[in-house]
């Protein structure tokens, strides 16, 4: 194993290498943004144990492993292989091997506007600086007040070497007519890094859905894949922001997503992860004004040797804001999973209501997770609730379904399904409709 | 009248427990059997192994039901060649509809007869043929097996699930319990809605109440995990004039 901080000054060397290949260096601030974030993450390094955030499970080849951002532009790509898109999807952004390399769209109604990080580099450079904070802004003290808590280095080393993103500007009161997708595929010719910042942004009284949708790469190459994506949400905005995380055994996804809600604003949050490697879903959120609603819905599946975690952190900063939070997970054969969820309110950010319920289901002795729900109270009128379980496939419930004629192998993905449909009911329908032939799929495998 | 199930000598052991000491019972087609007895005496035991539940040691003795060897059969195979039990407690299964639950049986059995399956709208239409035989509203299709479900609806519910999978052996294992009077007749008279030449029944109850509705054919009182006493349901009164006591010390 290589020694952790030789792979860190390695980063830091190659970033001067690297620098003349990434988009925004016109810009003074964002050379700076860049220039600052390395050094952070020079002083940092990768999260080791002692970060709480970070001390359930290793990530394998995650912080003892160098990776390049791959440098060939113009790649191959499989087209007829992508179907096209759906006539509800109205913008679709493909990204190959974390470029955009494609945006597809009907005519965009007035108001809409997505496009390429590098497009608003160009166009609306303005947007962007009060949009993409500088990577210290990214530390534990944004969402909460404690002096001590550390920065998100993985956050400063995607903001040293993001090289590309989607933007979505919706203008005021416009409600965008059909959903936008990003689709994320790869096929990596070697080991490599891959850094994805994107930027959402709903004006006053605006509407919108969107779906990530990430593939797995298909070569068997290492991938270390960075997405940050930031989501400012305007007075009475509401987004549905959907991901359909997938991967195979060699990916390694760190998805970061801040969101910020201003008064009477509505954040949907909904994922769907199954990777055959390692997957960590991170979701803060900061409900900043009075009637802001969170809704939080992760569900997790890992089979192999898989890895899954998920970690929230909602933050309840004024009056009658509300959060919900429903994590399910479901793991096989080896896999391993956590979460850990926080809710913190602020002093005097009474009428809060935040809810927060785990659960886990095991389908082999092998399998693991843990949980960690956290409640942070400083208000005195609040109302809130965490729970959280870990369980097997109840006997009980087995018996019954056999003692109908249900096969066991049936009656046992009969309640895995009842037990995944408690939180698929809460997704919208763009992710149902693809997680309900993922399902099937998944579960028939095992037949 | 053919026997259907043959029980003999039937020793059964849960953790190590003696509860069945030489069980033996002939059951023939179309008879309904009331078996009764006091607590622990292996009413329940008996409808567990009989279902093929997990855990229940049978240390000897023997089961055959239409000629096979009961014992061997898989627990959904033996609901598959027909055999049925009513749960004393409806399990609940959360996330997953009746009408999902039903058909998915239906169709496993079918598929192991070697028989065609259902589709969604054959399938309606026998389920709402069958609800309203039994005075049930559809409502109850799209809810969650057994979940929020009353006592009454509970037991309801199974005999709706009975009707639908059409068992030649039915065992109701305290079907009664925790039913008031008017639940309990209408319970019951799903039940002898479904009799038939065919249909073999096992009412396991600790009450006369139930059997004045579903009248059966014999009656056996169970006690210290053996058949003490067989009868009519003339025996039934006797019981309740002298109690389980009394029948036993007597035989």
């Amino acid at each position: 194993m290589k020694n952790i901080s030789d792979i860190k000054n390695r980063y830091y060397k190659s970033y001067n290498d690297i620098l003349p290949n990434l988009p925004g260096l016109g810009l003074d601030w964002m050379k700076r943004l860049r220039d600052d974030a390395i050094k952070q993450f020079h002083q940092d390094g990768f999260p080791d144990k002692s970060v709480e955030e970070w001390n359930v499970n290793s990530f394998k080849g995650l912080t003892d492993t160098f990776y390049m951002t791959q440098q060939e532009d113009s790649y191959e790509i499989d087209y007829p292989s992508i179907e096209k898109k759906d006539a509800e999807c109205l913008v679709r952004v493909i990204f190959h091997n974390g470029k955009i390399i494609s945006i597809d769209h009907d005519e965009l109604p007035k108001g809409v506007q997505v496009n390429s990080l590098k497009f608003f580099i160009k166009n609306n450079s303005d947007f962007l600086k009060e949009k993409i904070k500088p990577a210290n802004e990214y530390s534990e003290a944004r969402l909460s007040n404690i002096i001590d808590s550390r920065p998100q280095s993985i956050v400063a080393l995607n903001a040293a070497f993001h090289e590309d993103g989607a933007i979505i500007h919706i203008d005021k009161n416009i409600e965008v007519p059909g959903y936008i997708e990003l689709m994320h595929i790869g096929d990596y010719s070697e080991n490599s890094m891959k850094h994805i910042r994107s930027v959402i942004f709903l004006d006053k009284g605006s509407k919108c859905e969107v779906i990530e949708n990430i593939q797995g790469h298909k070569n068997n190459n290492t991938v270390f894949t960075s997405d940050v994506t930031d989501i400012h949400l305007s007075q009475g905005s509401s987004l549905s922001y959907n991901r359909f995380i997938r991967g195979n055994s060699k990916n390694i996804h760190v998805n970061n997503v801040h969101a910020q809600l201003d008064k009477g604003s509505e954040f949907i949050c909904n994922s769907l992860i199954n990777c055959d490697g390692q997957a960590r879903n991170e979701v803060r959120i900061n409900l900043l004004g009075e009637h802001a609603i969170s809704n939080v819905n992760v569900l997790m599946m890992g089979k192999n040797k898989s890895l899954h975690e998920t970690l929230t952190k909602v933050k309840h900063a004024t009056k009658n804001t509300k959060s919900v939070q429903v994590i399910r997970t479901i793991l096989d054969e080896n896999s391993r999973g956590s979460f850990q969820g926080k809710i913190r309110v602020e002093e005097g950010a009474d009428g809060t209501l935040a809810e927060m319920s785990g659960k886990s289901l095991l389908l082999s002795d092998q399998a693991r997770v843990n949980a960690k729900p956290e409640l942070e109270i400083l208000a005195d009128d609040v109302k809130c609730s965490h729970g959280v379980t870990v369980g097997t496939l109840s006997k009980e419930q087995l018996f019954y379904l056999q003692s109908r004629g249900i096969p066991e192998h049936e009656a046992r993905k009969l309640l895995i399904n009842s037990f995944s449909n408690t939180i698929i009911s809460n997704f919208s329908n763009i992710l149902i409709k693809r997680a309900e032939n993922f399902i099937l799929e998944n579960y028939n495998e095992n037949d | 009248m053919t026997i259907a199930l043959e029980i003999k000598d039937l020793h059964v052991e849960v953790s190590n427990k003696k509860i069945l000491k030489g069980l033996s019972l002939n059951i023939e087609h179309g008879e309904m059997a009331a078996i009764m007895g006091p607590n622990g005496a292996g009413k329940s035991t008996l409808a567990s192994v009989l279902a093929g539940k997990e855990g229940y040691n049978v240390v000897s003795g023997s089961v055959k039901y239409l000629g096979k060897n009961l014992l061997d059969m898989p627990t959904d195979e033996r609901a598959a060649a027909g055999v049925f039990l009513a749960f004393q407690y409806p399990v609940e299964i959360p996330g997953v509809a009746t009408s999902t639950f039903v058909r998915t049986a239906l169709n496993a059995q079918r598929r192991h007869r070697g028989e065609v399956e259902l589709d969604a709208i054959e399938f309606l239409k026998l389920a709402r043929a069958r609800a309203k035989e039994l005075e049930m509203s559809e409502d109850f299709f799209k809810r969650e097996v057994n979940v929020g479900f009353s006592g009454g609806e509970k037991k309801r519910a199974e005999v709706f699930q009975m009707s639908m999978l059409s068992p030649i052996l039915a065992i109701l294992d305290e079907t009664d319990s925790g039913l008031d009077i008017d639940a309990l007749k209408i319970v019951a008279e799903g039940v002898n809605k479904l009799r038939s030449d065919k249909l073999c029944g096992i009412v396991i109850t600790h009450y006369q109440r139930l059997l004045e509705y579903l009248k059966p054919d014999t009656i056996h009182i169970l006690a210290d995990g053996k058949i003490v006493k067989t009868g009519d349901k003339s025996l039934a009164l006797v019981l309740e004039e002298k109690g389980y006591q009394g029948i036993i010390e007597a035989a």
